[in-house]
């Protein structure tokens, strides 16, 4: 129970320096604060004094706005952060959801053939040669690609997933299928499925568990740039969007939204490793 | 497969080092009466929007990814050999600091830290500044996960036998980095070198499609690439000269990386 509250607390923590820092950074960068209608020659100084009033940060207060549950509104979007991340965020799950059961599925399924036979193949050689491509191209060439091809962006995402749960699950794999144990099963004529589910896959689940965050983190990095180009209204876009425009309230929420998944998927994976 | 990625990269490198010995003209020179071209014997990828000649854009374009991308993970891997290095040997209250500062950039991915960041220094500056702004990002926000690995590996040298031996013997401390923890940790921090130079290529084409990379007129893979957004790639398959350069290299390096790093 210490532990896991020590936990949250971690979590809390990183969060909240996570929200902390993008609005310093957010406040402190160049340029940062001015208001486009102060270059209005007929604005006069009390205009300019009354934008810079109004484009004027006040920690304290906005921390108070938070605690009561007003994430702040979005200039850019001309709607509240609260209603924004509420609209988008279910098409972003979706997306991660799908694109990482389908980069799991595809990147272990194809491992599993690999990983089996000892001497090189053909089809470790194009398994192998499939996934150094997909790993070699940006996530951004791959939305591109996608959309010229007409194909859903989750794809894209799962094209990206994938290679590396592949690469990973492959090496771990068949160091298990290596060992003197699963000879032994061999030669008692224990089939190839059973070896794999009653001897191999539960020695390497440990370590497949701890990609799992990994695997979150790749999957939220990688749909800024997805969702960017293949125009899907989700998370992703907003927060280009919004760093484009530098929009500090929605960027600081996004960043702290981001941390939080982040850190609950390796908080997750590491009490299951435990 | 390693001798063949090594020799692509010498090759290219050398044709991107020595660019404005053989190209004939320069990647900002704009042939009006040519936009948008084919290719022909004249313009071997045809031009783009402006007049401007695709092979000669890719060869200075790889020249800068080429030579920038290793320097921004060279100063990725010295930041975390320092802040990595100092929180395993020193323990305590420093290691506590570094490795939550380490926590707080690991609790945001990656790319949407590179992006956000990014957009918030000056877009409009001149070609040469944005090349310097979007390489040192990349060194100074790629350091946190190799220095966790860095201070993970000074620990347990630390701790080893022959250090406790090299103590007891009476080495000084500067002795002790610099004839035993320095010559341990090298190979973990060029296992890192090899990873980072691939991801900060992939990161800065990914900046420059998005529109946050190296500014015009100057040439990088990432703003090459942008071109796919308004023309047909797949009837107009020049376009994709960069990506087939750009998975080259990248595959290249990925087959240079210590086999060690790639099991784990």
């Amino acid at each position: 129970m210490r532990r896991l509250l020590a936990r949250l607390a971690r979590i809390v923590g990183i969060v909240f320096l996570s929200g902390i820092a993008c609005a310093m950074l957010a406040r402190y960068a160049p340029g940062s604060m001015v208001d486009e209608r102060e270059l209005n020659p007929k604005a006069g100084e009390d205009s300019i004094a009354a934008l810079r009033a109004e484009k004027q940060i006040s920690f304290p207060a906005e921390l108070a706005h938070y605690l009561r549950g007003d994430l702040g509104y979005s200039e850019s979007n001309h709607a509240s952060v609260g209603a924004l991340i509420r609209d988008r965020a279910p098409v972003t799950l979706r997306e991660l959801a799908l694109g990482l059961a389908g980069g799991w599925l595809a990147g272990f399924v194809f491992a599993i053939p690999a990983s089996r036979s000892a001497r090189a193949s053909v089809y470790d050689a194009i398994s192998a040669a499939g996934s150094g491509l997909l790993m070699s191209l940006p996530a951004a060439l791959l939305a591109y690609l996608s959309v010229l091809a007409g194909a859903p962006s989750v794809i894209v995402l799962i094209a990206v997933i994938a290679p590396k749960i592949f690469e990973f699950s492959k090496n771990l794999l068949r160091d298990a299928y290596r060992a003197a144990h699963i000879d032994t099963a061999r030669a008692r004529g224990i089939g190839e499925f059973r070896i794999f589910l009653a001897y191999a896959l539960p020695s390497v689940a440990p370590q497949i568990a701890g990609l799992a965050a990994a695997s979150v983190s790749l999957a939220i990095g990688a749909a800024i740039p997805i969702e960017a180009i293949c125009e899907v209204p989700g998370l992703g876009r907003l927060a280009w969007q919004a760093a484009m425009a530098r929009d500090l309230p929605l960027l600081v929420n996004l960043t702290m939204l981001v941390a939080l998944a982040t850190t609950c998927a390796a908080m997750l994976t590491e009490t299951e490793k435990a | 497969m390693r001798r063949f990625a090594i020799a692509l990269l010498a090759s290219l490198a050398v044709c991107g080092i020595t660019a404005d010995l053989w190209t004939r003209r320069s990647y900002e020179t704009q042939f009006r009466d040519f936009p948008d071209a084919r290719p022909s014997a004249q313009f071997p990828l045809g031009t783009d929007a402006l007049g401007r000649d695709r092979l000669t854009r890719l060869v200075y374009g790889t020249r800068v990814s080429l030579s920038l991308a290793p320097a921004a993970a060279g100063f990725s891997c010295v930041l975390a050999a320092l802040l990595g290095g100092t929180a395993g040997w020193a323990g305590g209250f420093a290691e506590s600091a570094i490795m939550a500062s380490a926590d707080l950039f690991l609790s945001v991915p990656w790319m949407f830290l590179l992006l956000m960041v990014r957009a918030w220094l000056p877009l409009n500056v001149s070609p040469e500044v944005s090349v310097g702004i979007t390489f040192a990002l990349l060194g100074a926000l790629g350091w946190a996960a190799p220095a966790r690995v860095v201070r993970a590996a000074v620990k347990k040298l630390r701790a080893s036998d022959f250090m406790l031996l090299a103590e007891a013997h009476g080495a000084t401390r500067w002795r002790l980095l610099r004839r035993h923890l320095i010559p341990n940790v090298t190979p973990i921090l060029l296992a890192q070198f090899w990873i980072a130079v691939p991801a900060f290529i992939l990161a800065e084409t990914t900046l420059g499609m998005l529109g946050l990379g190296i500014s015009e007129p100057l040439p990088s893979w990432g703003g090459l690439l942008r071109e796919i957004e308004g023309g047909d790639a797949l009837s107009n398959w020049w376009l994709l000269a960069p990506a087939v350069v750009l998975a080259a290299v990248t595959a290249s390096l990925q087959l240079l990386r210590p086999k060690k790093e790639l099991a784990s």
